[in-house]
């Protein structure tokens, strides 16, 4: 099998052909989807979530004048290449939602909580769209985060699916053959992984008849997770013996734990490969670092200049990690756009933040690209009275080909966007 | 149960029509009005309510009216008030078909859902159970937190990729067990001298300076300065280290050197440090011994970090420091210097001869027939679903060992497979309770998760077993017990990181301009004053009142100048870097130390001087941080932390649409103007009555836990106006006032430990028919050991 590089421009099918991807895949239950109701139309494949954990500075990103016809933020101006391949959405943020940092949960979700403590999330967009079509690849999904383990991915039962922050061993699960030894060794904890669960399973029917009526719930998350876990070895069972994509990549060796915004670019150039190998069309990547003291300019965390108080030397350090963050954002979709993935792929940038130094969950930042959507706009919406941003969620079920008619609180598909 | 409540409404002995023309009665002279389908304030149309047939929701809202009732919330101050016995007859009526409903449900489906370990109980369970030493927490995901504890039921959902993750960290705690107890343990002991420790392994060098066959490390500001290339370890684990001979030079006026002990990779992009503990080099040479898990490859970092003090030119150019031709002792600067570093590598927890016993029993490994594994299995499995085992819940844990002895595996490889399984079960990972009183086994689990953060012990076990925890003489002479053990350590960690959010500590870093003088050591000693301060209120059995006021604290040294310094807050804007070597132009502490300490005691309990400001967990660093941004404070965040951890008042959340405040550390206007143009609105000024006073008495507290008397630059900003009124009408011109009018009141704060308490040892938040008992609890006893007590043989703790 040859290995590829980007440099040589090869057509997309080409290389999954070179990434393995078309072999044949068995047919497992755990690949099928889990409802058949995916219209076979010219529709997005793909979806990459990007979550900022700290917001981004709202006068600096949201542009003045509405429509086609707007004039680029300074946040905007370097990524006029891009223009005509995002929408920018100002005014909407998740009705319902509050808390300031512990509404991060509802990022993806959309769930109303009561300051973050006591209600059960929902699932979020990235989790939904897995679950239906996530099925034809080696991951169903990949929940990303560039620092911490938390997530706002969360599975139907609103449990949170911890994320994978190591980018060393995202590169390895993705790119790198285990050896025949450790292949066989995995395999082996996988069978008897499965044959635990089987026990699991046995036990938790057992303890249906010895616990009461209120532990009905509890007992139902171990039968489903006991069932998705071993849908999802069985699967890996099979993919533990399929050779992965080869890529020109090199592995990362070392993560500049001092520059969130070069973490966060380190990250996205996996994701991209990650979705140019088709080894998994949905993905979230949590961006929550909070040392930016390793860019040319900045002496203070990142946390502790998103909490400017309108202070100007803040202010001007913080607009630079911010312009980052947006820059990889726009370097991410380039590489997209190169490989021709942008227009089968919906890439949200967005934030549980409209403004993080009072910690207010309105206005939340948006910038919304590709997945063959008619962009170029800037959707500008009542600062004071939000509008919903379940709508774009909606959209962009929808444009998968899912036939959902609501997602949380929407009230309907994104207005202004087609 | 909808039908079985309605016969138990209609089986009360007033009749339901009177209770429902009471209630309505009620409702329409003094609700209605505001309360209506039209109105609807605050979202509640009382009309829809119905209150013949509770369920859930219903029920709730009812809970909500009577309580605000009762409070005398509502109906608003403004409008008419019910006379007295009208209010209590209402509550009277109101009250029993809810007390009724609530103990209907209890009886059926229990106060709590079956909880999971949090990863915490997790971890401190298998070192128990296995005797293994090895961090696991960090490798579950991390515990959603709900009412403010991780234990509660109601935050806990499980899914497919937790399960994985149990399936995995159960492997790696067993190979770690396996491992040890066949292969033994690898000895490694090290002892590295000062000459070697001033070795380099290429890169700039950053490490201590070697004299007079000594090792000396300075307040030097680069990164991973201090760092010991020789110290590096072979392998993860546990060790001991041994400081020799250390001794302090040109130690300040507390008569010591503060520094920290580290341990980390310290080159080029990986900045992340752990600490080990702290350093205090006291002009007297003496051994200073740690214990920590060092990673493998890590190396250790010692150095001066007390940001009060000079920093030391680095002496090079080009990220390299050097020592050649200067004396930085004879130009003042402060030192930590010692004799060399002993490297042990220990196990804490067990050793190999007793981790083998834990797997084994008296077996051995080598030759185990079938029937040992099943008698091995039946063992772990009790030990591990802590309560008896029957032979047919055994059975297919059993089966796996056998099956893998099928499959041509070791004997113990298989009994490894069949352990895997147990760690993998619900009857591990859950509290299994039945609905109605817990039975002895669910009392010892309960009682040593809520004490120990673990699984109980032999003693406890035996116990239940002979069925005496029932016994409440028995069960508090085991409160004692739990409580005087090491292993309430835990408790008192895991408790106060999440009743007083200890764990988010590290959440804000505070602006480095403005808090020049913050530094970890600072951090650590904040920590460590408030678990100490909360033990001693334990051990004791001290009234509640010390959350807010106290005549004793629990300091060190450093945090001694920390407290006693007033914030000038200068340089900001200038050169950082420059400043840094500037500080000794505006020494710290305009007062004179006030603080009784002994140098090299590290933290010591010492008696309050009006002075010193401080006195109570209100006032204590850690406490003023976590409720601060790292920039400014806010007074309502202040306010809520104290109102719903201290003062035991519930505060809802804000209302949708609510525009929050946006910080101005400027200086220019106080938050107290920002907060009133919020209160001139009458919706929010019912709630923040409540919340913002503690938070205005605490204003004199800067981000930091440092006092000041004004904001914004060195002080010029707005004066502090930490003045105001209680929702009782208690007037207060400071904290001091304020203090003194809660510490009054003892019964209600204990009322308020009560429910944090029962919330975190029984994995539920207090349901409506729990307020008698935590009422009970509050007028008993308002002394924390008692309180703890109490709350463990309340019914509320020993039922489901």
């Amino acid at each position: 099998m040859s290995s590829f590089t980007f440099k040589k421009h090869l057509s997309r099918r080409a290389l999954l052909r070179g990434a393995g991807i078309t072999l044949g895949l068995p047919l497992l239950e755990a690949m099928t989807p889990a409802f058949a109701s995916v219209k076979q139309t010219e529709n997005a494949k793909r979806f990459v979530g990007i979550s900022l954990a700290l917001g981004l500075h709202n006068p600096n990103l949201v542009p003045q004048g509405t429509g086609r016809d707007y004039k680029p933020s300074r946040y905007l101006a370097g990524i006029q290449d891009l223009r005509e391949h995002f929408t920018v959405v100002s005014g909407s943020s998740h009705p319902g939602v509050t808390g300031g940092h512990t509404a991060e949960g509802s990022i993806f979700s959309a769930c109303p909580n009561s300051r973050g403590s006591t209600s059960r999330n929902t699932i979020s967009l990235d989790q939904l769209m897995a679950k239906h079509l996530g099925h034809e690849t080696r991951f169903q999904s990949l929940v990303l985060n560039t620092n911490t383990q938390t997530s706002p991915s969360y599975t139907e039962n609103g449990a949170m699916i911890p994320a994978e922050n190591s980018a060393m061993k995202l590169f390895t699960r993705l790119f790198v053959n285990d050896t025949a030894a450790e292949q066989e060794r995995q395999a082996e904890l996988i069978r008897s992984g499965r044959s635990v669960m089987d026990v699991v399973g046995v036990e938790a029917k057992s303890l249906q008849r010895e616990l009461g009526a209120g532990d009905r719930d509890k007992l139902d998350a171990w039968f489903t997770s006991v069932r998705e876990l071993e849908q999802r070895l069985a699967a890996n069972e099979e993919w533990t013996h399929r050779p992965k994509p080869k890529v020109g990549l090199k592995p990362p060796t070392e993560i500049p734990r001092d520059n969130e915004v070069a973490v966060e670019g380190i990250f996205l150039d996996i994701v991209h490969l990650a979705l140019a190998t088709d080894s998994t069309r949905f993905i979230t990547l949590h961006v929550t670092g909070n040392n930016v003291q390793g860019i040319e300019g900045v002496d203070e965390s990142y946390h502790t200049l998103s909490h400017h108080g309108m202070d100007d030397e803040k202010l001007a350090q913080l607009a630079l990690v911010e312009q980052g963050v947006i820059n990889e954002w726009a370097g991410f979709l380039r590489k997209l756009k190169t490989d021709k993935l942008l227009d089968e792929t919906m890439v949200l940038l967005t934030s549980n933040l409209g403004n993080a130094s009072a910690h207010d969950n309105k206005n939340m930042p948006v910038l919304f690209a590709g997945g063959g959507f008619k962009h170029g706009q800037h959707l500008a919406f009542d600062q004071k009275d939000n509008y919903p941003l379940p709508n774009l969620y909606l959209s962009a079920l929808q444009k998968l080909g899912l036939e959902q008619e609501q997602f949380a609180t929407s009230s309907g598909t994104m207005s202004g966007l087609a | 149960m909808n039908r079985s409540l309605l016969f138990a409404f209609v089986a009360i002995p007033w009749c339901a029509s009177s209770a429902e023309s009471t209630v309505s009665g009620f409702l329409d002279q003094h609700c209605i009005d505001c309360h209506d389908p039209d109105v609807k304030k605050g979202g509640l149309d009382l009309t829809a309510l119905t209150f013949d047939r509770l369920d859930d929701s219903t029920a709730e809202i009812w809970q909500d009216v009577f309580r605000r009732v009762r409070d005398g919330e509502m109906p608003p101050k403004k409008k008419s008030q019910p006379e007295g016995a009208e209010r209590s007859h209402f509550l009277g009526v109101l009250k029993e078909p809810l007390l009724k409903f609530d103990a209907e449900e209890i009886a059926s489906k229990g106060r709590v859902r079956s909880r999971r370990l949090t990863r915490t109980e997790y971890e401190h369970t298998l070192h128990d159970l296995l005797g293994i030493d090895i961090p696991l927490r960090t490798r579950l995901p991390e515990d959603q937190v709900s009412h403010g504890f991780e234990t509660v039921a109601d935050g806990q959902q499980l899914s497919h990729h937790q399960l994985a993750r149990y399936l995995d960290v159960a492997d790696l705690a067993l190979s770690e067990a396996f491992n040890r107890a066949l292969k033994g343990d690898q000895p490694f002991e090290k002892f590295v001298n000062p000459k070697a420790l001033s070795k380099s392994k290429g890169g700039n060098y950053r490490g201590p300076e070697l004299r007079n066959g000594e090792s000396i490390s300075w307040p030097i500001g680069v990164q991973f300065f201090g760092r010991m290339t020789e110290t590096s370890v072979p392998e993860d684990g546990w060790y001991r280290i041994t400081l020799k001979g250390v001794h302090g030079i040109n130690p300040g006026t507390d008569g010591a050197v503060w520094g920290t002990l580290r341990s980390g990779e310290c080159y080029s992009n990986a900045p992340l440090l752990f600490l080990i503990g702290l350093v205090e080099a006291t002009a007297k040479p003496r051994d200073l011994v740690y214990e920590a898990w060092i990673e493998k490859g890590h190396m250790l970092e010692l150095k001066p970090n007390d940001g009060t003090i000079n920093t030391a030119p680095t002496g090079a150019n080009g990220g390299n420091v050097s020592f050649e031709g200067r004396d930085l002792a004879k130009q003042g600067f402060e030192g930590i210097a010692h004799k060399g570093i002993e490297l042990k590598r220990i196990h804490p927890n067990a050793d190999q001869v007793q981790v083998r016993k834990r797997l084994f029993g008296d077996k051995n490994p080598e030759a185990l027939k079938l029937e040992d594994l099943d008698e091995l299995v039946m063992r772990f499995a009790t030990q591990a679903f802590r309560r008896p085992v029957s032979a047919e819940q055994c059975e297919p844990y059993q089966q796996i060992a056998h099956h893998g002895v099928d499959e041509g595996h070791a004997p113990a490889e298989a009994l490894r497979t069949a352990y895997r399984a147990v760690l993998c079960s619900p009857r591990f990972l859950s509290f299994i309770e039945m609905p109605g009183p817990l039975d002895d086994h669910a009392i010892a689990s309960r009682l040593s998760y809520a004490l120990w953060v673990s699984m109980p012990d032999e003693d406890l076990i035996q116990l239940a077993r002979e069925k005496q925890l029932h016994d409440p003489k028995l069960l508090a002479q085991q409160v004692e017990r739990l409580l005087k053990d090491k292993k309430a350590d835990r408790f008192v960690k895991s408790f106060t990181d999440q009743w007083l959010k200890l764990n988010q500590i590290d959440f804000t870093t505070p602006d480095a301009r403005q808090f020049r003088r913050f530094d970890p050591i600072v951090q650590q000693s904040m920590l460590e004053e408030t678990r100490a301060y909360f033990a001693e209120l334990i051990r004791g059995d001290l009234s509640v009142s010390h959350f807010v006021d106290s005549d004793f604290a629990f300091i060190n040294g450093r945090l001694a100048k920390h407290y006693a310094g007033e914030n000038p807050m200068e340089g900001k804007g200038a050169d950082l870097k420059k400043d840094r070597r500037n500080k000794s132009e505006a020494p710290p502490g305009k007062n004179p130390v006030v603080f009784d300490l002994t140098p090299g005691k590290g933290l010591q309990k010492v008696p309050l001087k009006p002075e010193a400001k401080r006195g109570g967990l209100v006032t204590q660093g850690a406490i003023l941080k976590v409720t601060a941004d790292g920039t400014s404070t806010s007074p309502v965040v202040r306010g809520v932390f104290i109102n719903e951890r201290i003062l035991g008042n519930h505060i809802p959340p804000p209302p949708p649409g609510i525009p929050a405040i946006e910080p101005d550390i400027r200086g220019a206007t106080s938050i107290r103007d920002q907060l009133d143009k919020h209160r001139n609105n009458e919706s929010c000024a019912s709630c923040h009555q409540t919340i913002d006073p503690p938070g205005f008495a605490l204003e004199n507290y800067d981000p930091v836990g440092i006092w000041r008397s004004a904001y914004g630059q060195q002080g010029k900003g707005v004066r502090v106006d930490p003045a105001g009124v209680t929702p009782d009408g208690g007037a207060f011109r400071d904290l001091s006032d304020w203090k003194q009018i809660y510490v009054q009141h003892p019964q209600k704060l204990a009322r308020g430990f009560a429910r944090q308490f029962l919330t975190y040892a029984t994995g539920a938040p207090p349901r409506f028919s729990d307020e008698a008992a935590l009422d009970e609890i509050g007028n008993t006893t308002t002394n924390l050991r008692s309180i703890l007590c109490q709350v463990i043989l309340s019914d509320s703790f020993r039922t489901k």
